[in-house]
C-alpha cells in the first residue's frame, strides 16, 4: 500500500468534509467554538487541528452561512456562539443531496 | 479582552507568551478583527484549561495549546482571508498590498521552482554549448578576478579559462544539486 499516497488523499478529504460536518452539528443547535470541537471529536475519527476551525467558521460566517454571538459567562471570558442561518440550512440541505448521491455512486463503482 | 489568570507562574508565562505570538501574528488587522481573534482564542484556551481536567495546571495549558496549534500555522489563512476582506472594503493600497503579498506567499514556493528549473535548464545548455564553443564557455578569470560563468562571445586579452573540460561535469553537478533541492522544495509545498 502506498500509505503516502492513502494519507494525502484522506487530509483532502477532511478539509473538504470538516465544513459539511460543522453545517451538520450546528443543524441541532448552537454551539461555542470549543464545544464544537468536542463535538466533531466524539462524532467523528478525524484528528483536526483545533485551530483551523475558527479560520473556517469566520469565512463560513462571511458567506452567511453561520452566524455568531458573544455571550457573557460568569468567569469574565465570553463564548462565541454559532448557529446556522436560513441560508446555511438551505446549504446543509443542498450539501445532503450531494453526498448522498455521490455514496449511492460510489457504492454502485464498488459492486 | 480579559487575560486569564492561572496560579503557577510558568503556566502564566506559556499563556502570555502565546498571547504575544497571536498579538504579533495578527497585528496587520484592523483593531476590529485583532479583537475579534484574540477573543475567540482566548475563549477556547479558557474552556480547553478549566473543562474540569484533571492534572497539572502547565500541564493542561501546554495540551490546549498544542492541539490549538502555533499561531503563525494557524492563523496564517485567517490573516490572508480577512486582509483580503479589509482591502476590498477600503481600497486602502497599503491593505492591497498586505493582502496580495500574503496571498501570493503561498505561490512563491511554485515560483521558486519554476525559477530553478529554468536554472537546470540553462546549465544543461551551457553543457552541450561547451561541445559546440569550447574556448567561448567556461568559467572565465581575468587578472584574478572573476569574469564570467558560462558562455560568453567577448573573449578580451588575459582571459583565462579554469576548468576545461570540467566544465561539463560542473554544471552536470549543478543541475543535479538544484534537481535535488527543487524535489525537496515540491514535496514540502506538497505536504502543506
Amino acid at each position: 500500500m502506498n500509505t503516502e499516497f492513502v494519507q494525502n488523499w484522506f487530509s483532502q478529504v477532511k478539509k473538504g468534509t470538516l465544513s459539511y460536518i460543522i453545517l451538520i452539528i450546528l443543524n441541532e443547535k448552537e454551539y461555542y467554538g470549543y464545544e464544537l470541537v468536542q463535538e466533531i471529536k466524539i462524532h467523528t475519527t478525524l484528528e483536526v487541528a483545533e485551530g483551523t476551525l475558527y479560520p473556517l467558521l469566520n469565512r463560513l460566517k462571511t458567506e452567511g452561512i453561520v452566524d455568531s454571538k458573544w455571550v457573557e459567562q460568569e468567569s469574565g471570558i465570553p463564548r462565541k456562539y454559532y448557529t446556522l442561518t436560513d441560508s446555511g440550512k438551505a446549504t446543509l440541505t443542498e450539501m445532503k443531496k450531494i453526498w448522498s448521491a455521490l455514496g449511492t455512486a460510489i457504492h454502485k463503482i464498488e459492486k | 479582552m480579559k487575560r486569564i489568570i492561572f496560579t503557577n507562574p510558568t503556566a502564566q508565562k506559556i499563556y502570555d507568551d502565546y498571547f504575544a505570538s497571536v498579538t504579533s501574528c495578527i497585528s496587520i488587522l484592523s483593531p476590529t478583527d485583532q479583537q475579534e481573534l484574540l477573543m475567540e482564542l482566548n475563549s477556547h484556551v479558557y474552556e480547553a484549561t478549566h473543562c474540569g481536567v484533571a492534572g497539572n495546571e502547565v500541564d493542561i495549558l501546554v495540551d490546549a495549546l498544542h492541539k490549538l496549534g502555533a499561531p503563525e500555522l494557524v492563523l496564517q489563512p485567517a490573516i490572508a482571508y480577512k486582509k483580503v476582506q479589509q482591502a476590498g472594503r477600503s481600497f486602502n493600497p497599503k491593505h492591497i498590498l498586505q493582502a496580495l503579498y500574503l496571498n501570493v506567499a503561498n505561490g512563491a514556493g511554485f515560483f521558486v521552482i519554476g525559477i530553478i528549473y529554468l536554472l537546470i535548464l540553462a546549465f544543461g545548455s551551457l553543457a552541450i554549448i561547451k561541445l559546440i564553443s569550447p574556448t567561448h564557455t567556461g568559467l572565465f578569470v581575468q587578472n584574478g578576478h572573476w569574469f564570467a560563468f558560462g558562455y560568453t562571445s567577448d573573449l578580451p586579452d588575459g582571459l583565462i579559462e579554469l576548468l576545461g573540460n570540467w566544465f561539463i561535469a560542473v554544471v552536470i553537478a549543478l543541475m543535479g544539486i538544484f534537481y535535488f533541492l527543487n524535489t525537496l522544495l515540491f514535496r514540502l509545498l506538497k505536504k502543506r
